[in-house]
């Protein structure tokens, strides 16, 4: 809880830095890249251990920053969230930048998951009804999972939206079952 | 007690005049004798002589043998007024006793039907309770086993049902796994799509 509410100082210190939004989504691309880089387990251990000092994390940061050249607020986040000890909490801040940026540009994140692997058509069909009932701009990541049997199932700002045929098969087996 | 020496008194002056008048009597019969005897003298002086020789002979008798028989006679009387008196003691005790037994009897008689009593109240009263307490436990039981019987159905009820979905669950996916096509999988995003719209105009 502590760790997300820093997360959020932090993407909410960023978000600040600049009203134009493509420079923000830029700036939330760079930030995902070094959240990933950050988390990766073989840096994560070796910046976590104890035997590398604080001085060697800030300058470790510092490099990998300018290696995947970003931009220069996000190389001095990346050195500013290193002197505080914080790199473990990069994906955090990262997520929460996203979340943010979302809620700023009136967007909404979902997860749609199919039972076969969907055409461009049936994405954006249901992309376009997912944005008519929330009134946002859907990001949809899309999955394929064959143990629907058929359908989709999408999931949205915390909720579900079920279609699967494996779901309506289950709910009748339960009513048979009684 | 009194009465009783009151008599032992009379017989005992009885006994003396008795006494007297037998050894008076021969003496009276001599001096007849005698004077007949004698005809016309020396006959009276003789039953003087024996009158005063009698006189003698009872006071003599009344200065030395009377305070001895009548000591004796008193000793004698005193015992046996004690022994009249313990008896009487004794009797009066025995008959306490008898008195005080029968009593103890009458209590023992009663406190025995009393005992009766009880024990056959207090038999009836458990007898009651066993034959109440065998009924609530008959009553339990039956409807126990009544539970029992509706719950073991009632599993046996789902058991067969929840097979029989599972069963038509897996043949259904079966079905559906060998027989869905793209269409279907269009058919059911349409409908999707559709669910969504009707959420959406909510």
């Amino acid at each position: 809880m502590k760790s997300s509410r820093v997360a959020k100082r932090y993407a909410r210190a960023l978000l600040g830095l600049s009203d134009d939004h493509a420079q923000l989504e830029t700036w939330g691309t760079e930030l995902e890249r070094l959240a990933r880089i950050a988390d990766a387990p073989e840096l994560a251990l070796r910046l976590a251990s104890p035997e590398v000092s604080h001085e060697a994390q800030i300058e470790a940061m510092a490099k990998i920053a300018e290696r995947l050249e970003l931009s220069f607020p996000l190389r001095s986040l990346a050195v500013v969230v290193a002197r505080h000890g914080r790199i473990a909490d990069l994906a955090a801040v990262s997520e929460s930048y996203q979340d943010q940026l979302d809620v700023l540009l009136g967007r909404a994140r979902a997860t749609l998951t199919f039972a076969r692997e969907p055409g461009a058509q049936d994405t954006a069909a249901v992309v376009r009804g997912l944005e008519a009932m929330v009134h946002k701009t859907v990001i949809a990541t899309v999955k394929v999972d064959q143990s629907l049997l058929g359908g989709v199932v999408a999931e949205l700002e915390g909720k579900i939206y079920d279609g699967s045929l494996a779901t309506r098969l289950g709910e009748a087996a339960r009513r048979l079952a009684g | 007690m009194q009465r009783s020496l009151i008599a032992i008194k009379r017989r005992s002056v009885a006994l003396a005049i008795s006494t007297s008048a037998i050894v008076l009597a021969p003496a009276t019969g001599w001096c007849a004798e005698s004077g007949g005897e004698a005809a016309g003298g020396g006959s009276w002086l003789s039953l003087v002589f024996y009158i005063i020789n009698f006189a003698v002979f009872v006071w003599i008798l009344m200065r030395y043998a009377a305070p001895a028989a009548r000591k004796f006679f008193a000793e004698r009387a005193g015992g046996i007024r004690e022994t009249f008196a313990r008896a009487e003691t004794t009797c009066r005790e025995a008959q306490d006793l008898v008195s005080r037994s029968a009593e103890r009897m009458s209590q023992l008689d009663a406190e025995k039907k009393q005992l009766r009593a009880d024990l056959d109240a207090e038999t009836g009263y458990i007898a009651n309770r066993i034959r109440e307490l065998a009924r609530e436990t008959a009553l339990r039981v039956i409807r126990d086993t009544e539970l029992t019987g509706a719950a073991i159905t009632e599993a046996a009820h789902r058991r067969v049902r929840a097979k029989l979905a599972e069963t038509t669950g897996n043949l259904a996916r079966e079905l559906m796994v060998r027989s869905f096509t793209d269409d279907d999988q269009a058919r059911l995003l349409r409908g999707f799509e559709e669910k969504l719209a009707q959420e959406a105009r909510r």
